[in-house]
């Protein structure tokens, strides 16, 4: 096997304080050090001046309906698309069927996951059986059996008691709890968030508080257990106040945005497109704002994609009918691009702590970084790179993208894992 | 006047005056020949119009019916018990078999907002909103104006109290966009949980308080409280509503002289309005029936002839 060489790249690694234009090669799925004038071995070059070198992306939370194919997304078509968009590591959510909820099924996954992913998936548990809030999961049995998280995402354990127990003994294990914090009597009929829009529209309200009331519980929780939960999809300003209050005081939790929140208007929703239609739903500007200003100062600490496919039909429909989930794989780190370093000034190390080294920290997994010796999880982006999100340049099998046919600058250009080039931008 | 070249009806809030006056006109014209003079109504023959109606309606239902044969139309009526859509049949195939089968319009009705939008976007044909969720209720809107527009020749300047259930009516809404665009002044009333602030937004009055939102009032428009929407948070009960809200005899000293009573029905006697207002001269209850078969032949005769007419 030949040896790699990435020339001339702005290579971004913050674990190691890298934001520098230098070389890279690796091996057998490995970065090395080389030397092309002291070595005979067969030399690959790719030429990547003008373009950012990046580690590998890491989702904390990925939905993929169905692993064995016939729904929107697969394992196969699903790790494509995630590779498309950067990422080599991906946290699958238990809503899938069958559901990841006992052994049995973790290490069916698993062994779906071994012959059909091209990139790492790590599985998350249910935290209740079928999710349904009632009776918890066999978590310590799931952990043995190789789950690194534990959620009832999509859905949100609505009774106290189950939900701080199950935190409770998920602690037990080292598993962090992950909760779209979300209050069901006070959102059940919500389709959109509880605004003037939603009025004018005649949509049912589903209002800041529904989210605000989960994450002060979560909080609670988090402090008198002492653990670790993680918040995922946050959309109202209250609750980033919240959790910069809770963070002061050090209590362990943590929290994610989607892209797709971080960048889309409320008014997306006007001419009722379910391909707007989010759990939560998308807020007004100065939720929008707090998000981002969340994410600098570090009261967020990642961003999701939250990629939840639907097959074209299930989501033609009306828009109250329509299930709510768009996906997010392909365009993410396009649009945190856009929105964050372009728009907010982020730096580039910023943005991959937030997309990649804070999301493994959650999952108590291995930094992706590119150090000799580490795994050749790396990622190329062309930020002057000019695509539309269409039929041609998607991967998913999943239509259901608020960005569809939209123009972009910047885009995921090579995906390499262990080594391996799993995604070529053509 | 602005010349009509709308294919659709999907909510008050998208029209112009001009073609909020266009519909008027010719309504006007259609409901001379309801009272006796020869006026031509030809204007549908041989056309097929498909009333598609996902929810119970009573009124709405049967003026589209009405209005569509006194056009000379066919009209096919499908109710929800009836139709596929109980098989699990979606409203977008509904819609397509429904246009494979020749409709020329249809006019529909479902408890989804939004979803006349959705089903203009799949067919060809004219799609006329009866009423989507909380959403629109156009040719309600357009029948309570020319009710109030026959009354007063105009409407700039009037004070209009809509009274009851806010948040959950479309008759609300689409009244909101119709009547200020006409030149009224609109005022939500009613109780917090069905009438929110936020309404302040869409550019109403909201008020709390039953005598501060009659005593100005040119006219009040009562609603039904729609319980079938409702979770209980939103009141304690309906005797709770009558005792706060309700319009009886007592309040009725608390409008000003004259002033009109509108209701779009279904009235549910002793609840929002005492019987005997119900069926006083202050009340224009049947006068709205009335004009919503002229309205509604204006409606689908403009939809189904978008640009022409100018003669009308």
């Amino acid at each position: 096997m030949s040896v790699t060489y990435l020339k001339g790249g702005r290579v971004i690694d913050p674990v190691n304080n890298t934001d520098e234009i230098k070389d890279l090669y690796f091996e057998n799925g490995k970065i090395i050090k080389f030397s092309q004038e002291d070595s005979t071995k067969k030399v690959k070059e790719v030429n990547v001046e003008d373009k950012i070198v990046l580690p590998g992306l890491v989702d904390l939370r990925s939905h993929l309906k169905n692993i064995s194919g016939g729904q929107a997304e697969n394992i196969s078509t699903g790790t494509k698309a995630a590779a498309a968009g950067g990422y080599t590591t991906i946290l699958l959510m238990p809503d899938i069927y069958p559901r990841a909820d006992n052994p049995g099924t973790i290490q069916y996954i698993q062994d779906r996951i071994l012959k059909h992913a091209s990139i790492k998936v790590l599985l998350c548990g249910c935290l209740t059986k079928e999710a349904e809030g009632k009776t918890l999961a066999p978590l310590g049995s799931l952990k043995e059996n190789g789950v690194v998280a534990i959620s009832d995402s999509p859905s949100t354990t609505q009774n106290n008691q189950i939900f701080s127990k199950g935190v409770e003994y998920a602690s037990m294990f080292k598993l962090p709890v992950i909760e779209i914090p979300r209050d069901y009597s006070l959102s059940d009929k919500g389709t959109a968030h509880d605004g003037p829009l939603a009025l004018k529209l005649g949509l049912g309200g589903y209002p800041r508080i529904a989210e605000e009331l989960f994450v002060q519980r979560a909080i609670s929780i988090s402090k008198s257990v002492d653990t670790n939960i993680h918040l995922s999809s946050i959309s109202s300003y209250g609750s980033v106040e919240m959790i910069k209050e809770a963070k002061k005081r050090d209590v362990k939790i943590t929290a994610d945005v989607t892209g797709h929140h971080l960048n889309l208007s409320e008014r997306s929703i006007n001419d009722y497109n379910p391909n707007f239609k989010t759990t939560p739903p998308i807020r007004e500007e100065k939720d929008r704002i707090a998000l981002i200003n969340g994410l600098k100062d570090g009261t967020i600490d990642s961003v999701c994609t939250a990629h939840q496919p639907f097959q074209e039909h299930e989501k033609n429909v009306e828009f109250d009918l329509a299930p709510a989930g768009v996906t997010g794989f392909e365009t993410t780190l396009s649009i945190c691009f856009e929105t964050l370093v372009k728009k907010n000034s982020f730096s580039w190390s910023k943005l991959i702590n937030i997309m990649s080294t804070n999301p493994s920290t959650i999952l108590g997994q291995k930094k992706e970084q590119l150090a000799i010796g580490s795994n050749a999880n790396i990622t190329i982006f062309d930020p002057k790179l000019v695509w539309y999100y269409d039929k041609q340049n998607r991967k998913s099998e999943a239509t259901n993208s608020p960005y569809k046919n939209r123009k972009f600058i910047g885009k995921i250009i090579n995906t390499f894992f262990k080594g391996k080039e799993i995604y070529t931008f053509k | 006047m602005s010349k009509w070249n709308r294919k659709h009806l999907i909510g008050i809030e998208e029209l112009t005056t001009g073609e909020i006056k266009r519909i008027l006109k010719l309504a006007k014209v259609f409901k001379k020949g309801i009272d006796g003079d020869p006026v031509r109504t030809d204007y549908l023959k041989g056309k097929r119009i498909v009333n598609l109606f996902m929810e119970p309606s009573t009124r709405t239902r049967i003026a589209f019916e009405i209005a569509a044969k006194s056009l000379q139309a066919d009209v096919i009526s499908v109710a929800e018990q009836s139709s596929s859509l109980t098989k699990g049949e979606t409203l977008r195939d509904t819609a397509m078999n429904i246009q494979a089968l020749g409709a020329d319009a249809i006019v529909l009705r479902h408890s989804s907002p939004g979803s006349p939008l959705f089903l203009s976007r799949i067919v060809d044909v004219p799609i006329v909103n009866a009423g989507d969720g909380a959403h629109e209720h156009p040719s309600q809107a357009l029948l309570d104006l020319y009710t109030l527009q026959e009354r007063w020749g105009n409407l700039d300047g009037k004070k209009i109290t809509i009274l009851g259930d806010i948040l959950f009516s479309r008759v609300a809404r689409s009244n909101f966009w119709a009547l200020s665009k006409m030149g009224a002044q609109v005022t939500f009333a009613g109780p917090s949980t069905l009438v929110p602030k936020q309404f302040e937004s869409m550019g109403a009055r909201v008020c709390h308080d039953l005598k501060d939102g009659l005593e100005d009032a040119d006219a009040v428009m009562l609603l039904r409280i729609q319980h079938e929407r409702q979770s209980s948070s939103h009141f304690p009960s309906l005797s709770e509503y009558t005792n706060i809200f309700g319009l009886n005899k007592d309040r009725k000293g608390w409008l000003k002289e004259g002033a009109l009573i509108l209701h779009p029905g279904p009235v549910n006697r002793g609840i929002e309005l005492d019987s005997e207002l119900t069926d006083s001269s202050q009340s224009v209850i049947l006068e709205q029936v009335a004009n919503g078969i002229a309205v509604r032949m204006a409606i689908l005769c403009l939809c189904t002839n978008p640009g022409s007419l100018s003669n009308l």
